[in-house]
């Protein structure tokens, strides 16, 4: 017991003796939020639209409504008047527009007719996200109960390759907050733990650890259990940080309970990426062979955890992958826990299987380890 | 009872015999030094010993207790000073100690008083709060020999003790022995290719050799095992080295010749009277003889007289093919 206490008061120390690394892993998840926030998820929003009016009517007048009011409420699009169809499909095809709409001549006339009327949508196929955001949009707005009738004719034009744009303006997903938090898990479980092995190992200073009646135990649980305590901290930091730059203040958000909970799952997430840390690095003795896993592992774990697209989305055998991934349940635990109310019944299942792999990391790892030159 | 005990030792890495069938007797409270060049087996034989590493096959009792299936109860009998320099960077002085002591099961006011005698005996005290990043090279071995005697072992194990360190650090860590050694009826295991040192502290001297003893007695002993009593050195040119060798060698009072590049490295008796005589034989020769010295015997010389070459200093230095430099530190320097 006081064997292993004092491997957990050596990590603790060395690990508090270097600022930079404290101040960095909390930093850089918050950072990857932004960043995530604004090159991935996130509503399109401001798009800009020109529409043409050759209809010059009060069908066509309605319709100006129905896209003022997507401008003013959603945001979703910019509407923009021009007269002449030729220039705004010029603009369309520079990347001015996202989209142009066409009020053809004699469209009141058939609305009022009661037969079909139709209206003509162009879109830049060479953005995908843009295209179909801007098509679902107006449709959408255009096609209230009762007035099925009027019906969006999509034309797209030529595609034409040009740089894509990047869009200034869009606000951080919050949903995007357990992904980080897991980001930031990872990082610690990375470089705490089983990472002072390594570092002992390639300095040479292992060897003199081996020399005591320490035992495997005692060493592996030892750095576990400051791995543990250093990336549960991070971790609790991060999210609230996160959720404070995202406008959400968690303290109004979550119960005593709902925290704890989230805590707990945040503290099974840990226990098991460390025992999976001692089993990877449990034999390796450079720091850059850390590195390149590390880097790679992030992304392996991350990307198919559900934490940026939904896993529905997945293929099978990436889903497959996605079901024994430990991170897609942190995932899902900490996404329903924040933004869903969930109790612990909606969250057993998955901190079930975290206690589980836990287990079994932590076992797997002490047996990986080599207490030996 | 000895404090060690081996018996015929085998550690094979490959088709390398890094250890070809060691067998010692250390007695309680002896200071005993194993005297071997750069890639000899010292530091394979003390990872053995020290519980770091198997034999390939053999016996090693360290304290009465197996290597191999006692291995908890070496570990708390001996005190390592390892080769390489282990003491963390990132913590100071007194935490280190004060760490490993608990690692031994010390209590809190053990712990305190027992660091800060060791401490003061190193001449740490002052800088005992410091981190060890801001330590010379000698205040870490200083340290480290600290940290290894912190929970009073019975065995003292050091693997090149004062290897990198300068002449005047050097000393000081002689002295340093030399003081614990007196106390505690402490049993002193150390190894070193420094002649110097093995003559300065050690009752006994082991010189091993390709991973063999080749002679084992006290350092008196020792130097009466070699029959002629003084050493020449002939430096010579314009000749091959074997054909000096063998000249040399046919002269009656000549015993054990080395050669050491252009260097005739000669046991010899009576060598004042020998001098002219052999100085001749070289020159009937053809050769040229450009430095002649007479000493008398060292270490060195009984070194020399049992292996049949010089302590070299240069190392035998393994790299991992696949990953460079990421392994060599395992094989110690
Ligand atoms: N892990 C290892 N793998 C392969 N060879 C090794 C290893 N460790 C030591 N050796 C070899 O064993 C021999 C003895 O090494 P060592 O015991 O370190 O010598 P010394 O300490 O006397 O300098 C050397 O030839 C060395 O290269
Ligand atoms: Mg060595």
């Amino acid at each position: 017991m006081n064997r292993f206490k004092a491997i957990l008061e050596r990590d603790l120390r060395k690990f508090i003796r270097n600022p930079l690394v404290v101040a960095m892993s909390v930093l850089m998840p918050v950072i990857y939020l932004v960043i995530l926030g604004n090159s991935f998820q996130g509503e399109l929003k401001r798009l800009p639209v020109a529409v043409v009016d050759q209809d010059k009517g009060p069908g066509a007048e309605w319709v100006m409504e129905r896209l003022s009011a997507l401008e003013a409420g959603p945001r979703t699009v910019e509407v923009i008047r021009v007269s002449s169809q030729g220039f705004a499909m010029e603009a369309l095809r520079e990347g001015v527009f996202k989209g142009v709409v066409i009020i053809p001549p004699g469209f009141s006339r058939d609305l009022a007719r009661g037969s079909l009327a139709e209206i003509g949508l162009f879109l830049d196929n060479a953005e995908t996200i843009a295209a179909a955001t801007v098509q679902s949009a107006i449709a959408r707005a255009v096609s209230e109960p009762g007035m099925e009738f009027v019906s969006v004719r999509e034309e797209r034009a030529g595609a034409r390759l040009r740089p894509i744009e990047i869009y200034g303006k869009i606000d951080y997903d919050q949903t995007l907050i357990p992904g980080v938090v897991i980001m930031a898990i990872f990082l610690g479980a990375m470089t705490t733990g089983a990472f002072n092995i390594v570092m002992d190992r390639f300095l040479g200073v292992e060897e003199s650890y081996f020399l005591t009646p320490l035992t495997k135990s005692d060493i592996v649980v030892g750095l576990v259990a400051s791995g543990l305590l250093i990336t549960t901290i991070i971790a609790v930091v991060v999210l609230f940080f996160s959720s404070l730059i995202s406008g959400i203040y968690l303290w109004r958000l979550l119960t005593i309970d709902g925290f704890l909970l989230m805590l707990a799952v945040i503290v099974l997430s840990t226990l098991g990426l460390q025992g999976l840390m001692f089993v990877i690095m449990g034999r390796l003795n450079h720091p850059r062979i850390v590195g390149i896993l590390g880097g790679f592992m992030n992304v392996i774990f991350f990307f198919p955890s559900g934490a940026i697209y939904p896993t529905e989305s997945f293929p099978a055998w990436l889903k497959a992958f996605a079901i024994v991934n430990p991170e897609t349940y942190s995932v899902h635990a900490l996404r329903a826990l924040m933004f869903k109310g969930a109790g612990f019944g909606a969250v057993k299942g998955d901190m079930a299987f975290l206690a589980v792999f836990a287990v079994l990391a932590v076992i797997a790892g002490t047996a990986a380890f080599k207490r030996e030159l | 009872m000895y404090a060690i005990e081996t018996e015929n030792l085998v550690k094979k890495y490959g088709g390398l015999t890094a250890l070809d069938g060691v067998t010692l007797k250390i007695p309680e409270g002896d200071c005993f030094g194993l005297l071997g060049p750069n890639g000899a087996g010292k530091t394979t034989l003390i990872r053995i010993l020290t519980t770091l590493i198997r034999p390939t096959s053999g016996m090693a009792k360290v304290a009465g207790f197996d290597v191999l299936k006692e291995k908890a109860g070496v570990r708390s009998a001996i005190g390592v000073v390892p080769q390489a320099m282990t003491s963390d960077l990132d913590l100071t002085g007194l935490e280190i100690m004060d760490i490993y002591a608990r690692f031994y099961g010390m209590g809190k006011k053990e712990r305190r008083e027992r660091t800060d005698e060791l401490l003061s005996m190193v001449g740490l005290r002052e800088r005992a709060g410091d981190l060890i990043a801001t330590y010379s090279g000698g205040m870490r071995r200083r340290l480290e020999i600290a940290r290894g005697l912190v929970h009073r072992p019975s065995i003292l194990i050091l693997d090149e003790p004062t290897i990198g360190l300068d002449p005047q650090s050097r000393r000081v860590v002689w002295e340093l022995l030399e003081k614990f050694r007196k106390g505690d009826n402490l049993t002193i295991l150390l190894t070193t290719h420094y002649m110097e040192e093995a003559e300065y502290l050690s009752d006994h001297v082991a010189i091993i050799d390709y991973g063999r003893i080749v002679a084992l007695d006290t350092v008196e002993g020792l130097k009466k095992a070699i029959p002629q009593k003084d050493t020449m050195e002939l430096t010579v040119s314009n000749i091959d080295m074997a054909k000096a060798r063998e000249a040399v060698s046919a002269h009656p009072s000549v015993g054990s010749v080395a050669v050491n590049e252009a260097t005739l490295i000669i046991s010899v008796d009576n060598g004042a009277n020998a001098i002219p005589e052999l100085v001749d034989k070289l020159r009937a020769l053809n050769a040229k003889v450009t430095r002649v010295t007479l000493k008398e015997q060292t270490l060195e010389d009984v070194f020399i007289h049992f292996t049949g070459r010089p302590i070299r200093e240069e190392e035998a230095r393994k790299v991992s093919f696949l990953l460079g430099a990421g392994v060599p530190r395992q094989w110690g320097k």
